[in-house]
C-alpha cells in the first residue's frame, strides 16, 4: 500500500518454545485474531500496524492493472502440504464465487472481473479490471489455506457451517 | 472465520482445539454497484479454545515462543481480570481492560498494565441528514466541535488513556496532514456559530450512544449544553438494541432518530485510514455515513483508491483527512488506547491493529515453567460444546465507572469498537 516494507528474514536461528499462556479476550474480532494466529496472508501487519510481506516476498505493478506477487519459498501448512501460487489461486477463486465474503463489508472486495494467474509456483499475477491502489491492503483479510480446508472434510469459510462462503471470510 | 479446528493454514500457531466464530446478518446498502456490510449478531465459541505452537512456521525469528495458548471463553472478562490480577496460573493476559480499572491493574502484584496507543477512534457521527435542524451547514458541524473540551473527555471518561486527535487519523498512522491541531475548545465561538447557522429555538440536540460509551456521553452532553446554550438529551441505547439500530443506521442513510451518536470504530493497519475509517463514516458505501452522499469526499476518494504509488497514495490521504476536518464532517473526539492486563511473568508486545501472539514469551518463573507448578489447563473438548452468545455485551457490563453524570454508570469499553459492521 503507502510504505510497504520487506518481511523479515526468515529464522537464522529458531527459538524453542516454552510455556502454556490462558487468555481472556472478549473482543468480538476474536475469531479474526484465532484466524490471523493460525493462518497467513500474503502481507500481514506488523506491530506498529504497517504492512509488511508474509506469505509473499515482494510485489511489482507490471501496468496499471496487472499485480505480480513474488512468493516466500520454503512455507509448508500445518498438514505438511508445500505452499505454492496454485495455493493463492485456489483461495482467490473461491473468494471470488461470493458477493460479499469478507464480515467487514464489500469495501474489501477484489472486482468480480478480477483473475489470478499462476505464472509458477512462486510467481502469481493478479489482473484487474482497473488500477487498485488497495490491493496490496486488502491481502491483509485474504487469508490462504491448505487444500484441505476446501477439501470433503475441510470446513471451508463457513461452508460447513452456513452452506456460503459470504460473510465468512 | 475459521469453524471448526485444525491444520489449516502456515500461521505461528495450530488451531488444535475449539472454535471462535461468528453469524452475520448482511445488511444492503446498495444493488448496483452492491455492496453491503455484515452486522455480527452473536458469537459462538468453545469453552476453551487452544493453539499449539507451529514448530515448523517459516519464521521462527519471530516464533512461536510459547509452547500453548488457551483462550478461556468459559470465563466473563471481569472473572478474567480477577483471576488475573488475583494469582498466578489461572490468567495471564487480559485483552480490552476498561480505562476504569486500569488502576485495579496498577495496584496488582501479578499483573501489569500495558497500554499501547491503537489503531481505533472514537467520534460522533453527525446525522447530516436530520431535517428540522442545520445540521447539513458546516457552520453548525463546527460549533459541535468547537462545544466540546477533548482533554477532559480524555482525562475524566477514559483516565487518560487516549489521545486527542484532528479529524480521523490518529498521529502515528500515515495520512495525518502536516501541521494539523484538533478543534479548540471555544464556547464563546461555538454558541455564535450555532446560532449562525439557524438551530431552531427550544430544540434540544439528541445525543445518542450505547452503554458502553454512556459515562463519556454525559461528558460531552454536558459539555455542549454549557457551550452551545441549548438542552441536550442523552439517549443510552441498551446493548439488546444496538443491532437493530446499526442495521437501521447502514441500510438507510436517512431518517435517524438522533443528532450525534458515539461511536467507536479500529483500522486494518496505520498506512491509508481513509480506507477503512474515513470512508465507513463519510463514503458513498460508508455503513455509518449518517446523511446523503458527500460528493466532495467521493471525489477524493475515487482519487485515492487508484494511485499505485504508495507516496501519492499517502497525499490524498492526507487530503482528505484535512477535507473532512474543513468540514467537520463528524464530532472528532479522540483515539482510545487499548489496555491489556498481563501476568508479571509474561512478555507481550502488542499490536495496533490486531491480537496477536507470536512474539510473547515467559520467563522461568512462569507457573508453567516452575516445576511443580500449578495453573489452568483445560479439559478435554466436548464435541459440539460452543456457547453462543449476543453480539456487542461486553463493554457496558460491571458498573462504577470513572465518570460523573446522570446516564447509567459503565466502564468505557472499547471491545465493541469492532463493531457492528464487523
Amino acid at each position: 500500500m503507502t510504505a510497504i516494507q520487506d518481511g523479515p528474514a526468515q529464522a537464522g536461528t529458531k527459538i524453542t518454545p516454552h510455556g502454556t499462556i490462558n487468555i481472556v479476550d472478549p473482543s468480538p474480532l476474536n475469531w479474526l485474531f484465532i484466524t490471523w494466529n493460525t493462518m497467513e496472508e500474503p502481507v500481514r501487519t506488523d506491530q506498529d500496524g504497517r504492512i509488511v510481506y508474509a506469505l509473499a516476498e515482494s510485489s511489482e505493478w507490471l501496468d496499471d492493472t496487472t499485480l505480480e506477487l513474488k512468493l516466500r519459498a520454503g512455507v509448508r501448512f500445518q498438514n505438511g502440504e508445500i505452499f505454492t501460487a496454485e495455493h493463492i489461486k485456489i483461495n482467490f477463486d473461491q473468494m471470488q464465487q461470493w458477493a460479499a465474503p469478507h464480515p467487514p463489508g464489500t469495501w474489501l472486495n477484489f472486482p468480480p472481473a478480477s483473475v489470478a494467474e499462476v505464472v509458477d509456483d512462486l510467481t502469481l499475477r493478479f489482473h484487474f479490471p482497473g488500477p487498485d491502489g488497495l490491493a496490496i491492503g486488502k491481502m491483509r483479510g485474504f487469508h490462504i489455506t491448505s487444500k484441505e480446508f476446501w477439501g470433503p472434510n475441510g470446513p471451508g469459510f463457513g461452508y460447513k457451517k452456513f452452506g456460503s462462503g459470504d460473510g465468512h471470510w | 472465520m475459521i469453524d471448526e479446528a485444525g491444520p489449516w493454514g502456515t500461521g505461528p500457531f495450530t488451531l488444535v482445539q475449539g472454535v471462535s466464530s461468528i453469524t452475520t446478518r448482511t445488511v444492503i446498502m446498495s444493488g448496483e454497484p452492491f455492496a453491503c456490510s455484515h452486522l455480527i449478531e452473536s458469537e459462538q465459541r468453545s469453552p476453551q479454545l487452544v493453539l499449539e505452537a507451529n514448530l515448523d512456521h517459516w519464521n521462527r525469528e519471530r516464533g512461536p515462543r510459547i509452547e500453548r495458548a488457551v483462550f478461556r471463553n468459559d470465563l466473563s472478562p471481569d472473572q478474567g481480570l480477577d483471576l488475573c490480577l488475583a494469582g498466578d496460573g489461572e490468567v495471564d493476559i487480559v485483552t480490552e481492560v476498561s480505562p476504569a480499572d486500569a488502576e485495579r491493574v496498577l495496584a496488582s502484584d501479578h499483573a501489569k498494565l500495558v497500554a499501547f496507543d491503537a489503531n481505533r477512534v472514537l467520534v460522533g457521527i453527525i446525522n447530516r441528514g436530520q431535517a428540522d435542524v442545520p445540521l447539513d451547514t458546516v457552520a453548525a458541524r463546527t460549533a459541535i466541535n468547537l462545544a466540546v473540551d477533548r482533554a477532559k473527555l480524555v482525562a475524566q471518561g477514559l483516565n487518560g488513556y487516549a489521545t486527542v486527535i484532528p479529524a480521523m487519523t490518529p498521529p502515528w498512522c500515515s495520512g495525518l496532514p502536516e501541521g494539523a491541531t484538533p478543534f479548540p475548545h471555544d464556547p464563546a465561538r461555538a454558541k455564535a456559530l450555532l446560532q449562525q447557522s439557524g438551530w431552531p429555538a427550544g430544540r434540544p440536540l439528541r445525543l445518542a450512544t450505547g452503554e458502553n460509551f454512556a459515562g463519556l456521553g454525559s461528558l460531552v452532553a454536558w459539555d455542549l449544553r454549557g457551550s452551545l446554550g441549548i438542552d441536550v438529551e442523552l439517549i443510552v441505547v441498551p446493548d439488546a438494541a444496538m443491532p437493530a439500530g446499526a442495521r437501521r443506521l447502514i441500510e438507510n442513510k436517512l431518517g435517524q432518530p438522533w443528532d450525534i451518536l458515539l461511536f467507536g470504530w479500529f483500522d486494518l493497519s496505520s498506512e491509508a485510514p481513509p480506507a477503512a475509517v474515513h470512508r465507513e463514516f463519510f463514503g458513498r458505501d460508508g455503513a455509518f455515513r449518517a446523511g446523503p452522499l458527500d460528493e466532495g469526499f467521493d471525489a477524493l476518494f475515487d482519487e485515492m483508491k487508484v494511485q499505485l504509488d504508495g507516496a501519492k497514495l499517502v497525499k490524498v490521504a492526507e487530503r482528505i483527512d484535512a477535507y473532512v476536518k474543513e468540514q467537520a464532517l463528524a464530532l472528532f473526539l479522540c483515539a482510545p488506547q487499548a489496555l491489556y492486563a498481563v501476568n508479571n511473568h509474561v512478555e507481550f508486545g502488542p499490536y495496533r491493529t490486531t491480537f496477536e501472539i507470536a512474539e510473547v514469551t515467559v520467563d522461568e518463573g512462569h507457573w508453567s515453567r516452575v516445576e511443580g507448578g500449578s495453573g489452568y489447563l483445560p479439559p478435554a473438548h466436548v464435541e459440539g460444546e460452543i456457547v453462543t452468545t449476543p453480539a456487542m455485551p461486553i463493554a457496558g457490563e460491571g458498573g462504577g465507572g470513572p465518570v460523573a453524570g446522570d446516564a447509567k454508570q459503565a466502564k468505557p469499553g472499547f471491545s465493541g469498537a469492532a463493531g457492528n459492521g464487523c
